[in-house]
């Protein structure tokens, strides 16, 4: 029994780190905007299937793809940005844009549907079934391991690039007050742009490595965005370790519903945590003053 | 308004005057109207893709020479797997088109949801694949079903794997759809009757992503001699790879057997490789088959398609040609493709032969062939029906 | 003035169903009405109350169920099976609420989202009660009404369901427009303006909150039971969360905070994806592109729209009277 509890343990792990990188972006583009992005979603899936014609079309190399996806995620990051946050961002409404990017997602959709159709790409990477076995009769894919080292290294480039570089500070100004970026000198249309391109690009690399593991449709990134805004909520919104934090919780609960109760009861375990944190303590796991959203 | 929004408004104004000018030419003489009810958008569009290769490639060959004078024509409208998309399309169906018989639709609920407008509308209804129960039970004069059901499926598969596999141990995989529910609670009780021991019944969303998670959990429940799993081909393709992984079925060195429905395309263990070791699943299309219908088929549809076709290519084509055979025998309208459809007699299609009960519902078993996956990811045929 | 535009809209609701004969427009003419009860609903909470919910579809699968387990396993008539699924609904909204009056902004958002989700959980994962993903069918529409003297009055007609269904989102329209218009109107404005300057004021927030929640929840619930009623077939997935996105897009695009936006918007996002069948496959990319083109160049809706339409007519009109 150890062994299957070790093992979940493992496999929560993998997960939530997929969730984070996915959750992640969701967090930096409300940090500095205070906005919901509903197409984020599409981006991961358009991640996806830009791995997938890359190793598989064009014969390319599985981990090169990942800097395909990120480079395609990023990308359209930026179009996000310039054709819906932009020119609605004067309005300084809290729900136009969200609308327009549930419009945007279903298009996006849509159109994934006519060009990649609708049956399941088979996307295994080479890594997929190579298995490694550890300690106590547990197991990790190759696959889940790069995973796992890949999210752990670029949450770690982000983190030293937030707290390092001029950019990102004005970045982690922006985000708690819009006028301190403005006084540092630099543009906060380009701070938002930069934004909305390394969320999407982490969107876009979460999907080249979501690609192996889940059914590859148009619809792949609807399944993990709606627990990505609950992680967001659950690390407080705008709340980078906070979300990475509730990104592996949320992986772990998973898991160990599955192995406990069922497998179809983990929405349902997740979104009553997220109301019983918002109804216990709204700022989330870990506390920051937003004062104008409590 | 400023210039934009009056671009904007002169756009959605020419969307609407072109949606509105779509309408189809008129029917011609001696011709049988086809309504098509298939789920065409969303997750479901997975079905609804593969039915209308189908059935427009029957409907190809039939019109070279006509049958009995008649010539046949489709009309698709999107159901969405849906029960309120799908009485919408069924009434646009009827309403605007007229159809003479309707096919479809593939889930169970949308296809029980539509069932009770065309008896009120006396049009024929034949399904392929919605695999519940109470589409055929206790009988609909009006529907017909040429796929077996799920209690037919689930007695039959627990019979083999309890008898044939000598199995006594079972964890069932399903999801939680209409489909995967009725399957596998057959599957419990008919294993549970022969004195088999049901281990864990785990069932998950179509939404779920995490198969380790649940493979780690059939390796925790000890020996475990089958593994019946209904799923669609994405879903099942990820368990298949997880179990492998988690060494609980032969293909990862375990000793548990997969079973598998006719829910599977051929090509599935291509795509799952060396995991599906041993996997014994039903299909109700073998493009293997040496049957002349069978091996025309295949030819036809790579020649059109440029690729294999799938079972549920195969159904929809069968759909086509078991209404063809009742226009053969003379039938030129609903009530007399009604009545012609419910005497079909010794009909061999490309998914096997197909005669109605009193509830209209196939009573042929030759439609299932038990496939057993050979380390070389080929099929061996294991003759059980 | 008033009483002109309530004459207006029962004789078009009276006429609709002449002009549209066949079963299926007839069909769209009622899921229209129960779309519109949708919408008003949400419209009081979000654009009069100012409060964010993404979480209508529970309001309306609640209804749904309600009724239809409530007929169906209790023998319960229609109407009070109607009445306590509008009840429970309410009760729900209210419950919801709860969080309303601690948060705000996008954290009511993803709240209300939660709740939606458990609530579509709930009812597929708890077979035993809702049948989960096997689904409850045959479910008969409301009884007919047979008067003294008249004809009887059967809701399996397709035209006697629409004139039910619109003659209620009509009512609850009317009992919507009334208290937008009364007192406790500006309360409700007041609070969304601003929410500390209302509380200085002397307003109960709170209270007022939980108040708009129950009764938009409660008119969700009330097109929750004829939704079941008119289809005959219920599942889970009717009611899943992209449904209260459907909504919410229905209010935006009519214009928030008005009443009659949400009626335009309502009718127009469920005709609109019928009148595009005829593209097929491009069907739900225009629709998603109409939207997205929806929010960016009409921002304040089809009522703001219309002013501006009104206003510019004024303005031709008067340039043409000389002197």
């Amino acid at each position: 029994m150890s062994t299957v509890i070790l093992q979940q343990g493992i496999n929560g792990i993998v997960f939530g780190s997929l969730y984070v990188l996915v959750a992640l972006g969701l967090t930096l583009i409300y940090g500095v905007l205070v906005q919901i992005n509903f197409a984020h979603a599409d981006v991961v899936t358009l991640g996806a299937f830009a791995a997938y014609f890359f190793t598989f079309v064009f014969g390319g190399n599985y981990l090169v793809s990942i800097g395909v996806a990120l480079v395609v995620g990023a990308a359209l990051g930026w179009l996000v940005n310039a054709a819906i946050f932009a020119p609605l961002r004067e309005r300084g409404s809290e729900l136009l844009p969200l609308i327009a990017t549930i419009g945007a997602s279903i298009l996006l959709q849509n159109a994934m549907l006519i060009w990649f159709g609708p049956i399941p790409y088979a996307f295994d990477s080479p890594y997929s079934n190579a298995v490694l076995r550890l300690w106590g009769g547990t197991y990790i894919t190759w696959q889940n391991l790069i995973i796992i080292g890949v999210s752990t290294l670029t949450i770690a480039m982000l983190y030293a690039f937030m707290k390092l570089t001029y950019m990102g500070k004005a970045l982690r100004a922006v985000a708690q007050d819009r006028e301190t970026a403005g006084l540092m000198g630099i543009d906060p249309n380009k701070l938002i742009m930069l934004t909305f391109v390394i969320a999407s690009a982490l969107a876009g690399m979460g999907g080249a490595m979501l690609g192996p593991i889940l059914v590859l449709t148009p619809f792949a990134g609807t399944t993990v965005i709606v627990k990505a805004f609950a992680i967001v909520i659950i690390g407080g919104f705008g709340n980078v370790e906070g979300t990475i934090i509730a990104g592996l919780l949320v992986g772990l609960i998973e898991s160990y519903t599955t192995q406990l109760v069922n497998p179809g009861l983990t929405d349902i375990v997740v979104f009553t945590l997220l109301l019983a944190m918002l109804a216990l303590r709204p700022t989330g796991l870990i506390a920051e003053k937003r004062e104008e959203n409590v | 308004m400023d210039k934009r929004s009056s671009v904007f408004f002169l756009g959605a104004a020419a969307i609407i005057a072109l949606a509105g000018f779509t309408a189809e030419a008129s029917a011609q003489d001696k011709v049988i109207r086809i309504g098509g009810l298939f789920p065409m958008s969303g997750p479901g569009a997975y079905f609804g893709a593969q039915d209308k290769q189908g059935i427009e490639l029957a409907i190809d060959q039939l019109n070279k020479t006509g049958v009995n004078g008649y010539k046949f024509e489709v009309r698709f409208e999107d159901s969405a797997c849906s029960p309120l998309p799908a009485t919408q399309a069924a009434k646009r169906l009827l309403d605007q088109y007229k159809p003479h018989v309707v096919i479809g639709e593939e889930c169970s609920d949308a296809t029980l949801a539509v069932m009770p407008l065309m008896a009120q509308a006396k049009v024929p209804l034949l399904n392929a694949g919605s695999s519940s129960i109470k589409v055929t039970d206790p009988g609909n004069p009006w529907t017909f079903r040429i796929m077996p059901n799920e209690v037919m499926q689930g007695v039959d598969i627990a019979t083999n794997a309890y008898k044939r596999l000598n199995a006594r141990k079972a964890a069932l995989l399903y999801e939680n759809t209409n489909a995967g529910i009725g399957n596998a609670k057959v599957f419990a009780e008919t294993f549970k009757n022969l004195g088999g021991e049901i281990l864990a019944e785990i069932g998950f969303g179509r939404d779920v992503n995490d198969f380790t998670a649940i493979a780690t959990r059939v390796a925790g429940l000890g020996k475990v001699d089958v593994i019946p799993t209904y799923t669609l081909e994405g879903q099942g393709l990820r368990i298949t790879q997880a179990l492998a992984q988690a060494s609980v079925t032969k293909g990862g060195g375990g000793q548990a057997i997969q079973l598998g429905t006719i829910w599977l395309p051929f090509g599935f263990e291509q795509k799952a490789g060396k995991a599906a070791l041993g996997y014994v699943r039903i299909v109700q299309f073998d493009p293997t088959d040496k049957r002349g219908v069978v091996q025309d088929f295949v030819g036809t549809f790579t020649a059109k398609y440029n690729q294999a076709p799938t079972h549920i290519n195969a159904h929809a084509f069968d759909q086509i040609l078991v209404i063809a055979d009742a226009v053969r025998r003379g039938a030129t309208d609903s009530q007399s493709i009604r009545d012609l459809m419910a005497t079909t007699k010794g009909f061999a299609g490309v998914t096997g032969s197909v005669e109605f009960d009193k509830s209209n519902q196939n009573i042929k078993m030759d439609t299932i062939h038990y496939m057993e996956t050979l380390p070389d990811l080929s099929w061996k045929a294991l003759g059980w029906n | 003035m008033r009483l002109a535009l309530l004459l207006a809209a029962a004789a078009a609701i009276a006429a609709v169903p002449v002009f549209f004969e066949d079963s299926y427009w007839r069909a769209n003419l009622t899921i229209c009405a129960i779309n519109v009860m949708l919408a008003i609903g949400l419209d009081f909470i979000l654009g009069y109350a100012g409060q964010l919910n993404l979480g209508h579809s529970a309001f309306y699968g609640i209804g749904a169920y309600a009724s239809t387990l409530l007929i169906m396993k209790l023998d319960t008539p229609f109407w009070m099976a109607f009445a306590l699924a509008m009840a429970l609904s309410g009760v729900a909204g209210m419950a919801l609420s709860i969080f309303a009056v601690r948060l705000r902004g996008h954290y009511l958002a993803i709240a209300s989202l939660g709740f939606a989700v458990i609530v579509h959980q709930v009812l597929l994962n708890w077979i035993s009660v809702t049948q989960g993903p096997l689904g409850i069918y045959a479910i008969k529409p409301p009884p007919a009404i047979a008067l003294p003297g008249l004809p009887v009055i059967a809701f399996s007609n397709p035209a006697n369901m629409f004139y039910l269904v619109a003659g209620f989102a009509l009512l609850f329209y009317l009992l919507l427009d009334q208290l937008a218009r009364s007192p406790i109107g500006e309360t409700l404005t007041a609070i969304r303006e601003d929410e500390v300057s209302a509380a200085s004021l002397g307003i109960n927030c709170a209270a007022w909150k939980v108040f708009a929640f129950g009764v938009g929840a409660a008119v969700a619930g009330a097109a929750g039971a004829f939704y079941a009623s008119f289809v005959g077939t219920l599942v889970p997935d009717a009611f899943i969360i992209t449904e209260s996105f459907t909504i919410l897009a229905m209010v935006i695009l009519g214009g928030m905070g008005t009443l009659i936006g949400p009626v335009l918007g309502a009718i127009v996002l469920t005709i609109l994806p019928e009148l595009l069948r005829g593209f097929g496959d491009l069907r739900l990319v225009l629709y998603g592109f109409a939207l997205m083109l929806a929010v960016l160049f009409m921002p304040g809706g089809m009522a703001q729209a219309a002013r501006l339409a009104r206003a510019l007519c004024g303005r031709v009109l008067r340039a043409q009277v000389p002197g």
